[in-house]
């Protein structure tokens, strides 16, 4: 997966570079505006679908008791502060260093859909924050399980459901398959809608 | 504000048509959704591709992501390992 989505974003940032600085041989906004925001609506539509559709999720949260759904909304609330701490740090718009940090990881979908709301340059910002955080969970597990059981699916965020689920599970022991799982999906579901929210505040 | 509306609405259509039509039968959509991604991250690389501003300011970007990560899992994890405490998860 992620190296369809690497090639896709160099390929498409390579074309962009060409036809912009080499005879616009179509119009930026055909790509930048048209494509980007049919995709991102049909995306969106297809991931509350594919939420809805997902019976085992949410029997599966049910059968693990709600009150383990502290860890994803703990896992919330600190990923936003850091956003918002980072902003101030930074001098960015906090805002949308805040809605950056909601993507939890979710980098495909950050990414767009923060450039859609707060403009590409941090969308570029929320591509690479959320793809890094990826990255560094499968990367420092080793280490990061010695912190806390639960400090890899923290880490994880949102791709703790799919991507990273396998690691953490090999790390974190069976037993954390259904905190992490649930966990992800739970920050999966509220993550569009934390982005957005953020951008109503703005 | 239309913009994220629509955003909103999108997201919240797919769900209830999801939660409607998840006895009738099984979905694969992982083909589907794959596709939308894929055109979706071409087309913000090709806008920040056509971006010269920037393109030239990727560097700080770099610098500005690496401290808003560390920040997030930072308190996420200070965060978790606090509300473990509070309310005594195993």
């Amino acid at each position: 997966m992620i190296k369809y989505i690497l090639t896709a974003l160099i390929l498409g940032a390579v074309a962009g570079y060409l036809n912009n600085n080499f005879g616009n041989l179509i119009a930026n906004n055909w790509v930048s505006g048209y494509l980007f925001d049919f995709s991102l609506i049909v995306l969106l539509f297809l991931m509350g679908l594919a939420f809805g559709l997902n019976r085992e999720a949410v029997a599966k949260l049910r059968k693990a008791g709600l009150k383990i759904l502290v860890v994803p909304f703990s896992i919330a609330l600190g990923s936003i502060l850091g956003g918002l701490i980072g902003g101030l740090i930074l001098r960015i718009n906090v805002f949308a260093s805040m809605a950056i940090s909601a993507g939890y990881g979710w980098y495909t979908l950050a990414g767009p859909l923060v450039g859609q709301l707060f403009g590409v340059e941090f969308g570029a910002l929320g591509f690479i924050v959320n793809f890094l955080r990826e990255l560094l969970t499968i990367a420092t597990i080793s280490l990061t399980v010695k912190i806390d059981k639960y400090a890899p699916i923290a880490f994880g965020g949102a791709t703790s459901m799919d991507t990273t689920l396998p690691v953490i599970v090999r790390y974190s022991g069976s037993e954390s398959l259904i905190m992490a799982f649930s966990s992800g999906f739970t920050l999966s579901l509220i993550a569009p809608f934390t982005i957005t929210a953020i951008a109503m505040l703005a | 504000m239309l913009d994220m509306l629509n955003l909103m609405i999108s997201l919240i259509i797919g769900i209830l048509l999801g939660l409607l039509l998840r006895e009738k039968q099984h979905f694969d959509l992982s083909k589907v959704t794959f596709a939308a991604v894929v055109v979706l991250i071409f087309s913000m690389g090709f806008t920040i591709g056509s971006n010269n501003d920037l393109l030239a300011s990727m560097q700080s970007i770099g610098v500005n992501a690496i401290i808003i990560l560390l920040l997030s899992i930072f308190f996420s994890v200070a965060f978790v390992k606090l509300a473990r405490r509070v309310v005594k998860l195993e």
